[in-house]
Parts: structure tokens; C-alpha cells; sequence
């Protein structure tokens, strides 16, 4: 069972050899850092990592992002290549020194909803106790410098995410129009999607730890945990 | 797969022939009101004028016309960027019959028109998005800058790009285009590469490319690099737009001492320096007057 979950973004820049000293992706390093250290310390039997990537797979537990694809050094131990969102995940485990147990898994751009829940599912069921972090972006049109340009759409789009998370009404996820957030290059439709279903019916509380775009990517970092019963 | 040099030889463009030594300064003229760095300064046909005059004067070999931003923004439609370019290129050519005009678009359409009122060479840098580019430029006896911008649609921005080895892509990518322009009958002489720094690429990719340039130049295709106030640049520096230049000047010496031969910059004067001082660093060229410890 899932008894707690983070949401983090995954740009690259999430890597600090590829961001180097620039403020603002400094900051939202921390806020992912801080958030994942919760899960940490939720002490989950497994911690569940998932991204959206071109096709749902699991991957080694070893696996890790490939960053000499976007720049980074290359380097000898990434015997097992992940895709991005997964290995920027593994990486915010690896430096919040979590040891433990763990699960990477992508779900693909194109996986249906149902498939989206049918994988929240099985990895609620790998463990009692399951800690997921999900990797997760929202809109690449938020401004003028945006990667994607200003989309008037995107802001709205993003505060939806957000209001979801906020209000803890995770079902309102799926709500999202899938085809509008492939207009606004919302990569982490399908991961949002598990995060919608890893509680199912149980009440939850969240808090949100940073949400912005200073890129004009828009970024989300909470915190979801199941209410005591 | 990149396949056996060819045989280095002189680049043509228009009526003229550079051979390898040669380095040549591509000067940028917008005729955009939205550009990134003239934000529109040469919108108007009399301050562009204005400034092909300057830039003659400061040694420029090529004038670069560009109507479409390389942004995402308002839409500029085949119409409007005939009409943009096509009257000004036919005024360049009136008012210097000898210097060699480059029109930066991908379509073909616009390179039909331009190529009609004596435009020498196609800045492609979207990289071949339209293939009858290549055939215009075969038609016309145009030149050919084969671009590699990692197979994005022309006017976006990278977007978490990857690259198992981004010099090999480069390669794959402007080798391929380059043979295609020649198979369709574009002058093999007047074809040239250009990694394109920036476009479909981090800063981190723009800077290997640079580090890695000679093996553009070991192609033995002429090869082109556009640095100008880049935001590669400015992000190694972090430096803002008005605060490029060194680091453009810089990245130029390194490209130069590593063979690339046609430069297009924003600011002319400084790169020729730049250049000459390469040229003579290299014993290509003498200094212009050497008295010191020799009087």
C-alpha cells in the first residue's frame, strides 16, 4: 500500500553538475531535496520511483540517468541507463542517502489512463509499506522564454495541478485534458495519473513545497500523505 | 556515418573564390522587428541600408538578410518574408554588385525569390526542413549552408535535448544534407556546414561542439559557425545580451584556430581583428607593421 508520495519536476537542471551555480534551479533542487528527504524518513519498505518516458518499463534498480546525453560528464557507472524522469528520481534518492529497497518504473507518453491506474495499482501492491515519487512536469509554455513559447493556456493548466494537490482532490487529475497538455508540452500527464489513483479512495493531505517557472516550465514539488486511519 | 574526407578545396560564392585560408566575416543584417539581439534596429529598409554600408566598410565578405526570427513569436508567413527580404536583397545587390549576399530562411519559396534578384547563398539553418531548399539553391547556382539543428521544427527552442554524442549527430546530420545538396546539383564548392551552436542544443552541447569543431573541418566541407551574443554565451558567462561580446570574440579565435572559415556575427570590426589576429598567430598573414624590437 501506498502510504506516502512525493511529486517532483524532472528537468535535467535537476542535476547539479548541469545547472552549475544558477539561483533559481539551486532552489528548486532544495525543494525537491527537502521533499524527498520526507519520504525518506517515512521509513516506506520500498520507495516506488516514477517518470514519464517513451514506453512503461520497469528498469534495473541500479539504473540511473544517462546525464552525458544532456552534457554531463560520461561516466562508468551508469551500467543501466534510465530515461530522465526515472533517473533523476533515483538520483534524488541516491543523494538523500536512502539505501533501501526500490522500484524505477516509466510510464509511456501514450499509456491510457487505464493503464496508468493498472501501474499505480501493482506498485501499491509491492510492498506494505510504499513510498512513491513521482517525477512529473507540468506545462513548457508558461512565458515568452518559455521552451515552448507562451501558450495563454498553461498557467491555468499548471494551477489546476496545483489546486488538485492543494485541495487534496487527486481524482481531479484525471480530469486534465490529455490532448491540451500535449499541445502544452506537459510532459508528466501519465505520471499524474498514477499519482491520482495511489490512494484511491483513502483521504490524504498535502503540501505543497514550491511551485513556479522560472524557466517557464512549470514546476511542482508536494508532499501526499495518507490520513491515519 | 560520416565517410571519407572530401578533398579541401576553394569555397565559391557568387562570383567570387576563397580558398581555405580565407576567413570570412558574414555580417548579420534583420530585417525583423523582433530579432534577439538588434530588437528590430534594422527593421526599417534606410537603417538596414544604413548599416550594409557599415558593415562593408568595417570588412564584411557576406551580408546574412534575414526576415523571420530564429524565436518562437508572431507569425511571419511566406508573404511576408518575400516580403521582407526579396525587395531589400534586390536594393543590396544594386548598391554592391560584387559583395555576396546570403538570405537566412528555410523556405523554399522565399529562396526562389531571393535567388531571382541575385541572392548568392541559402542560410539554411533549420537544418533541410524543406528539402526543395536544396533544389532552389541547385537551380540558382546558389551556394548552401547545410545546418544542423537536431531535426527540430524551425522556431523552437531546445527542450530537454539529448544526445548520445552530439559531434556525431552534427556530423550525420549536415554530412547528409550536404551530399543530398550536391546529388540534387548544388556546386559541391558551394556547399558549407554549420554545427548551428544553440539551435536543438543546451549550452553544455554548444560547447563541445566548439571544443570539437575540427572535426567538422576534418570533413573538408567548408565550415560556417554562427556564435554572435549566443545564449550559450551568455549562460557560460552569465553574461547578459549587451554583454557578449569577449565571449563571442573568444569562442570566434577558438573556432578559427580549429579551421572554421566563415563567421556570422553581429559586430564585424571586432571579428576581423579577431580573425586577423588568428591569421597572423597561425603565419597565414603578416602583421600589419612590426617595429618593435626591430627598429
Amino acid at each position: 500500500m501506498i502510504v506516502s508520495a512525493v511529486l517532483c519536476p524532472s528537468p535535467p537542471l535537476l542535476a547539479a553538475e548541469l545547472s552549475g551555480s544558477d539561483p533559481a534551479a539551486a532552489q528548486l533542487r532544495e525543494a525537491c531535496s527537502a521533499a524527498v528527504a520526507t519520504l525518506v524518513a517515512s521509513a516506506p519498505d520500498l520507495i516506488a520511483v516514477v517518470g514519464a518516458a517513451d514506453r512503461t518499463e520497469t528498469w534495473p534498480e541500479d539504473a540511473k540517468a544517462n546525464l552525458s546525453a544532456y552534457g554531463g560528464l560520461a561516466r562508468s557507472d551508469v551500467t543501466h541507463p534510465a530515461p530522465l524522469a526515472v533517473g533523476l528520481g533515483a538520483l534524488l534518492l541516491d543523494e538523500n542517502g536512502y539505501a533501501g529497497p526500490r522500484l524505477l518504473r516509466s510510464v509511456g507518453y501514450d499509456e491510457p489512463l487505464s493503464g496508468c491506474l493498472d501501474l499505480a495499482a501493482e506498485i501499491s501492491r509491492s510492498a506494505p509499506r510504499v513510498g512513491l515519487l513521482v517525477m512529473a512536469d507540468g506545462t513548457a509554455r508558461r512565458t515568452l522564454k518559455a521552451p515552448g513559447y507562451l501558450d495563454e493556456r498553461a498557467t491555468p493548466f499548471d494551477a489546476e495541478i496545483q489546486r488538485a494537490i492543494s485541495d487534496a482532490d487527486l481524482a481531479a487529475l484525471h480530469a486534465l485534458d490529455r490532448d491540451l497538455a500535449r499541445e502544452l508540452m506537459a510532459t508528466g500527464w501519465p505520471a499524474l495519473q498514477i499519482l491520482a489513483g495511489a490512494f484511491g479512495d483513502r483521504q490524504v493531505s498535502t503540501k505543497v513545497r514550491y511551485a513556479d517557472a522560472p524557466f517557464g516550465v512549470g514546476y511542482l514539488v508536494a508532499a501526499i500523505n495518507a490520513a491515519k486511519e | 556515418m560520416t565517410g571519407e574526407p572530401r578533398e579541401a578545396g576553394p569555397l565559391r560564392l557568387g562570383r567570387q573564390s576563397f580558398d581555405v585560408h580565407r576567413r570570412l566575416v558574414m555580417a548579420i543584417v534583420n530585417r525583423t522587428p523582433d530579432s534577439f539581439y538588434d530588437r528590430g534596429a534594422t527593421w526599417h529598409e534606410d537603417a538596414a541600408m544604413e548599416r550594409v554600408h557599415a558593415v562593408v566598410e568595417e570588412g564584411a565578405d557576406i551580408i546574412d538578410i534575414g526576415g523571420v526570427p530564429a524565436a518562437p513569436g508572431s507569425e511571419v508567413d511566406v508573404a511576408e518574408e518575400i516580403r521582407r527580404t526579396v525587395p531589400f536583397v534586390a536594393a543590396v545587390r544594386e548598391a554592391y554588385p560584387d559583395i555576396v549576399i546570403s538570405v537566412d530562411t528555410w523556405r523554399h519559396e522565399v529562396a526562389r525569390e531571393v535567388c531571382a534578384v541575385g541572392a548568392d547563398l541559402l542560410n539554411d539553418t533549420w537544418g533541410g526542413w524543406d528539402e526543395r531548399l536544396a533544389e532552389v539553391a541547385a537551380e540558382y547556382d546558389a551556394a548552401l549552408i547545410c545546418a544542423h539543428a537536431g531535426g527540430v521544427p524551425p522556431r523552437t527552442r531546445p527542450f530537454r535535448v539529448a544526445y548520445d554524442d552530439v559531434m556525431a549527430d552534427v556530423l550525420d546530420r549536415t554530412l547528409a544534407l550536404a551530399r543530398r545538396a550536391a546529388d540534387v546539383g548544388v556546386d559541391p564548392a558551394r556547399i558549407l556546414i554549420d554545427p548551428a551552436h544553440d539551435f536543438g542544443k543546451n549550452t553544455w552541447h554548444s560547447l563541445e561542439i566548439t571544443r570539437r569543431l575540427d572535426e567538422m573541418v576534418a570533413t573538408n566541407w567548408p565550415v560556417l559557425v554562427s556564435l554572435s551574443n549566443k545564449d550559450f554565451v551568455g549562460e557560460t558567462l552569465d553574461a547578459p545580451l549587451t554583454d557578449r561580446l569577449a565571449g563571442t570574440l573568444a569562442t570566434t579565435a577558438v573556432s578559427a584556430w580549429l579551421g572554421a572559415r566563415v563567421f556570422r556575427v553581429h559586430q564585424v570590426r571586432e571579428t576581423r581583428q579577431a580573425l586577423r589576429m588568428v591569421s597572423a598567430i597561425r603565419r597565414e598573414i603578416p602583421p600589419a607593421r612590426t617595429v618593435r624590437g626591430l627598429a
